[in-house]
């Protein structure tokens, strides 16, 4: 087990866990820039508690606690995110690289799902987190993250299936 | 894409955006002032809501002592009179300032708390354990009643309150 304090080429660790940290801490916030003002604020605090990195379950939910009171803080500002998700002419930045139109497709459809089937989407297929892991860092039973994730894919492909 | 795994197969496929270069020199000066003993980053105004839950916690402490101090004074006037009458003329002066300070008394008759919202915030770190917490925030309004049984007068103070309350969870 490595500790991230001992960890003398952090960036390493952090290239690894990085784009799915972002990934997750879009959920809440629109921007990417605030993305990642969230996920450096988690990442420090994880570093400074000097926590393992293989425990990536306390890592995510530093990213879920902070992006919260980050929301919180400027409520009215997550209003006016809030508005521009429902206002598809706006210019959202994109959270994935896209390859083909397929993909496209797919990551729009991603964006419709409802919040707690994402999180758990985000955090199994794109950070490998074991229901175990996804289960402990949001506070639900292993059962509720493995029927979330399966109705993600169930949503996933009949909105796939509809285009 | 008939079956769960072949969306699971093209998901896997999909990329996420990579971080800007400047996050992680942004995460290095942290790091940096953060050995020297600097914050690393903002800290999060966790407070703001317990502050309001604190400000009508104190406003109805304030109207229980105040409720005290009147009652207090009440009864201090009616020693005065009862010390000071010596005549037996005095005697029923005497009685009523007794049965005006029995008629003050209010007694406790409930306190309820309803609880209308729990919601669960996850888990955080706090404070200076590495031990993770769960936060709950509990939603309530508060009602305390007294009751004067002579007149069957009562007091009632109701207030919202908030409250965050941090329990610590196992590792996995």
């Amino acid at each position: 087990m490595q500790n991230l304090v001992s960890h003398e080429d952090w960036k390493s660790c952090f290239s690894e866990v990085a784009p799915g940290l972002l990934l997750f801490a879009r959920q809440w916030v629109q921007s990417a820039a605030d993305a990642e003002d969230v996920v450096q604020e988690a990442f420090v605090k994880f570093w400074r508690r000097n926590h393992k990195i293989e425990n990536r379950a306390l890592l995510y939910a530093a990213v879920r606690s902070i992006a919260l009171d980050f929301i919180r803080r400027d409520s009215r500002r997550a209003r006016r995110e809030a508005t521009a998700v429902g206002d598809t002419d706006d210019f959202i930045e994109p959270q994935f690289e896209f390859e083909d139109d397929t993909q496209r497709a797919l990551a729009e459809a991603i964006d419709f799902l409802p919040c707690e089937q994402r999180e758990v989407l985000v955090m199994k297929i794109w950070n490998e987190l074991t229901f175990a892991e996804i289960a402990g860092a949001l506070g639900i039973s292993q059962n509720t993250a493995a029927s979330r994730y399966r109705y993600a894919l169930a949503a996933l492909r009949n909105t796939l299936q509809l285009q | 894409m008939n079956d769960l795994s072949q969306i699971e197969k093209e998901l896997r496929k999909l990329r996420p955006a990579r971080p800007s270069p400047i996050l992680f020199e942004r995460i290095e000066e942290a790091m940096i002032d953060c050995r020297a003993g600097a914050s690393p980053a903002r800290q999060p105004e966790r407070l703001r809501y317990n502050w309001l839950s604190l400000g009508f916690g104190l406003a109805a402490a304030a109207v229980l002592v105040l409720f005290a101090a009147v009652k207090m004074e009440r009864q201090e006037s009616g020693k005065e009179i009862a010390q000071t009458s010596r005549e037996p003329e005095a005697a029923p002066l005497l009685n009523r300032a007794q049965k005006s300070t029995s008629t003050d008394k209010f007694v406790p008759a409930g306190a309820t708390r309803l609880v209308y919202n729990t919601r669960d915030e996850g888990l955080q770190f706090a404070g200076s354990s590495g031990q993770p917490l769960r936060r709950m925030r509990y939603q309530t309004h508060e009602t305390w009643q007294w009751r004067n049984p002579t007149t069957g007068a009562s007091l009632r103070v109701s207030y919202p309150s908030e409250e965050v309350v941090l329990i610590p969870v196992s590792g996995q």
